[in-house]
């Protein structure tokens, strides 16, 4: 035991003093995460798959339409696809995890907002899913208010417009150009339109769980996860390596003239990986944090999948090196196997974008299942019960890794196996 | 002390080793001399217990290296030919890591790494990064690493090797004073000064092989009183015997042979043969009893780095 402290503290004191290629690996996912951010904006939207809202228009009048047909325009259209449906069809999607969300427009809705009345919009959704249904209720939370401040625009024409749409005709060009003009002169009067709201809306979760979201979506907690397992086995592997370069710079053999042994010496270079990609990931979740805003969830779970994620990169990347024997063989091979394992796992394109073969392919890449629970938990704020699939990869992999590298990498590091400096 | 017994080691095909034996006394410098690729290393090695040997046996104070390893590891100091020390650490860490695997903490620790840093006189420079260092300063770390557990049994691989002078005799000198102190030292050089100025005992080694062995003295007395006199020129070897009646050969092949004799008077008898004989000469060389004279006659070739 006293060994296997001395030697893992060297290591950690060794790699506390050149730190560089490190901290370089570090700074893989951090550019990666903030370039994504940037370009999709600190809230805003990734390129995501088109989101299936459901339409269930009881009210059949014009506001419905125009909160329809507000959703299937510009890139709102590219993001929503907007489906109409009958309550009890809606339902039964709703329930099977068909559609990311259903907007419910209520009976009356456009005359009720004609009379100024107070209204509701309903919006469900799906619990199974995170920053799509968010997304969805985004846009309708807009269109309501776009709606909504409207209406205190058009209050003058109002009774224009009921006159035009009882008569049962669409508003012409003449009639809207008369309205315009009218709510001209009453928008520069009217400019607390945004308070006392007459839309409001409620949004329900189909399960019973009823929790508040939050409203916020945050791009770099859903970029983070992704990034960083690219970073985290790297350095891993960077870790690992130094047991190559120990033997190249024969400190491993002088290792061998001391008392210690063979088995001292793996465990604490197995411990020290871990402790040293341990470290990186506390810095990457930290800077996540304070710098980008994430929030981490719930601590049991974050913990948990923390530490099993840890385990997964030095389980896999010591089980390599129980067959690589020269640091240009580690250079060759890991770096290939890391970022397939990386791009499977969906670390740089969102496996939700990658279509279903690779949905399949990608739960045979450890790395997706360290993706995947940390999204969980940093994007869905979940508990540790969603991510027990996760923990139960994460950690058995990671222990019979470790286990079987450590039995490899003992058969080679031996007395008696290394030929010293020559 | 150390007793090593018919060792073997051979790597792939080449037989590094073929079956050394020898016994160093307790508070004896043994010296191991022997050009690049002899098997001083290898030896070194299996002492060490780095290497197991293919055959044959290492007792260590009255242990076996096989069996009572670790035990033996304790009072052994290692210092290997190649510089082993981590580079991005100061001395003194490094000299903290080190003898912290020997069982030394704290206080101890301290003292004995000041200690050893004072002894090869670099204490000022303790705290500085290891890479830092020039090749010379490296070397005596490395030597000091191998001291800091003050260790009974010293094994040394050629220390000096590519230091300069002043670096050379600082290592030298602290050799010396471990022996004074009763240490037991084996020392590997290819440097013939270092083996007759250093060394109570030495073998000669080549090719695997120890050669001869004993003191100074004693090897001395192979060659005798003798100089050996090397002639290289165009000649074959059934030429040269006919000028070679009655001188001592020892060793002949064409255009070279070599032979022992007492006189200088000798000397210019046997080159006039061949001048007679009008065989071109090109080299002659003698040399007087030395150590580098019975190198020569036992392996067949000078010593040179
Ligand atoms: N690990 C090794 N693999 C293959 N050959 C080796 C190895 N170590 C030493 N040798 C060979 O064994 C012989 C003796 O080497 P070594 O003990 O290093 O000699 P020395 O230290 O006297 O220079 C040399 O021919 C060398 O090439
Ligand atoms: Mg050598």
């Amino acid at each position: 035991m006293r060994y296997i402290l001395l030697l893992l503290s060297n290591d950690v004191r060794r790699r506390l003093r050149s730190p560089l290629a490190v901290i370089l690996m570090m700074c893989i996912p951090l550019v990666i995460t903030l370039i994504i951010g940037l370009v999709f904006g600190r809230s805003g939207t990734v390129e995501l798959p088109r989101i299936k809202v459901l339409l269930l228009d009881k009210d059949q009048g014009f506001f419905g339409d125009f909160l329809a047909s507000g959703m299937q325009q510009g890139e709102l259209a590219e993001m929503i696809e907007l489906v109409p449906v009958e309550e009890a069809v809606g339902l039964e999607m709703m329930q099977k995890g068909k559609a990311s969300a259903m907007i419910e427009i209520p009976e009356g809705f456009t005359n009720d907002l004609l009379d100024h009345k107070q209204v509701e919009l309903r919006i469900t959704k799906n619990p199974s899913e995170a920053f799509l249904p968010m997304i969805a209720e985004e846009v309708t939370r807009t269109m309501a208010l776009i709606l909504d401040g409207g209406m205190r625009i058009f209050a003058g024409p109002v009774g224009q417009i009921r006159s035009i749409l009882e008569d049962g005709r669409w508003p012409t060009g003449m009639d809207l150009q008369g309205m315009l003009d009218g709510a001209r002169d009453r928008l520069l009067l009217v400019n607390d339109y945004i308070s006392d709201s007459l839309i409001t809306y409620r949004t329900e979760v189909v399960s019973e769980e009823e929790k508040e979201e939050e409203a916020g979506f945050n791009v770099f907690a859903y970029v983070l996860p992704g990034s960083m397992l690219i970073g985290l086995l790297f350095i891993s592997e960077i870790a690992m390596r130094d047991l190559l370069r120990e033997g190249r710079t024969g400190t491993l053999a002088r290792l061998f003239t001391t008392p210690v042994e063979g088995e001292h010496i793996v465990t604490a270079k197995i411990l020290s990986t871990f402790v040293i990609t341990a470290a990186a990931s506390v810095v990457l979740l930290l800077i996540g944090r304070f710098g980008f805003g994430i929030a981490l969830g719930r601590p049991a779970p974050l913990i948990l999948q923390l530490v099993g994620t840890i385990l997964m990169c030095t389980g896999v990347i010591t089980f390599f090196y129980g067959f690589l024997r020269s640091e240009r063989a580690a250079d060759a091979v890991l770096s290939v196997v890391i970022i397939i394992m990386c791009l499977f796992g969906g670390s740089m394109v969102p496996i939700e974008q990658m279509g279903r073969t690779m949905l399949r392919v990608g739960r045979f890449s450890p790395v997706f299942w360290a993706i995947n629970g940390f999204k969980r938990i940093l994007v869905e704020d979940m508990g540790l019960r969603e991510i027990v699939p996760n923990l139960i990869v994460l950690y058995s992999l990671g222990i019979v890794t470790i286990l079987a590298g450590a039995i490899l990498l003992k058969r080679r590091v031996r007395r008696g196996g290394w030929s010293g400096s020559a | 002390m150390i007793e090593v017994k018919d060792i073997r080691k051979s790597f792939g095909d080449v037989q590094a080793l073929k079956g050394i034996g020898f016994t160093v006394r307790e508070g004896e410098i043994y010296g191991f001399l022997g050009p690049n690729g002899a098997g001083k290393t290898t030896a070194i090695s299996i002492i060490s217990g780095l290497l197991l040997p293919d055959s044959g046996s290492v007792t260590i104070a009255g242990m076996d290296i096989r069996k009572e390893g670790r035990k033996i590891r304790n009072i052994l100091g290692v210092i290997p030919q190649e510089i082993a020390l981590y580079e991005e650490l100061t001395a003194r860490e490094n000299l903290h890591f080190w003898g912290g695997l020997y069982g030394l903490s704290g206080r101890e620790l301290h003292d004995a790494s000041t200690q050893v840093l004072e002894m090869v006189g670099l204490s000022e420079r303790a705290d500085d990064p290891v890479s830092q260092y020039s090749g010379g300063m490296k070397r005596r770390i490395n030597l000091c690493i191998g001291l800091i557990h003050r260790p009974q049994i010293i094994l040394l691989d050629e220390p000096t090797l590519g230091i300069d002078p002043q670096a050379r005799i600082n290592i030298l000198g602290i050799i010396k004073s471990e022996v004074s102190q009763g240490k037991t030292v084996i020392y590997t050089t290819h440097y013939l000064e270092e083996a007759e100025n250093l060394c109570e005992r030495i073998a000669i080694i080549d090719d695997g092989e120890i050669k001869a062995e004993g003191t100074l003295g004693e090897l001395t007395q192979l060659v005798g009183e003798k100089d050996l006199v090397t002639i290289n020129g165009t000649f074959t070897s059934d030429q040269a015997r006919n000028f070679l009646e009655g001188v001592a050969v020892d060793h002949l092949e064409d255009n070279m042979v070599r032979v022992l004799v007492s006189e200088s008077s000798a000397i210019s008898r046997l080159l006039e043969r061949f001048f007679t004989a009008g065989v071109s000469v090109g080299e002659v060389s003698i040399k007087e009893p030395s150590l580098e004279s019975v190198f020569i006659k036992l392996t067949g070739r000078e010593l040179r780095d």
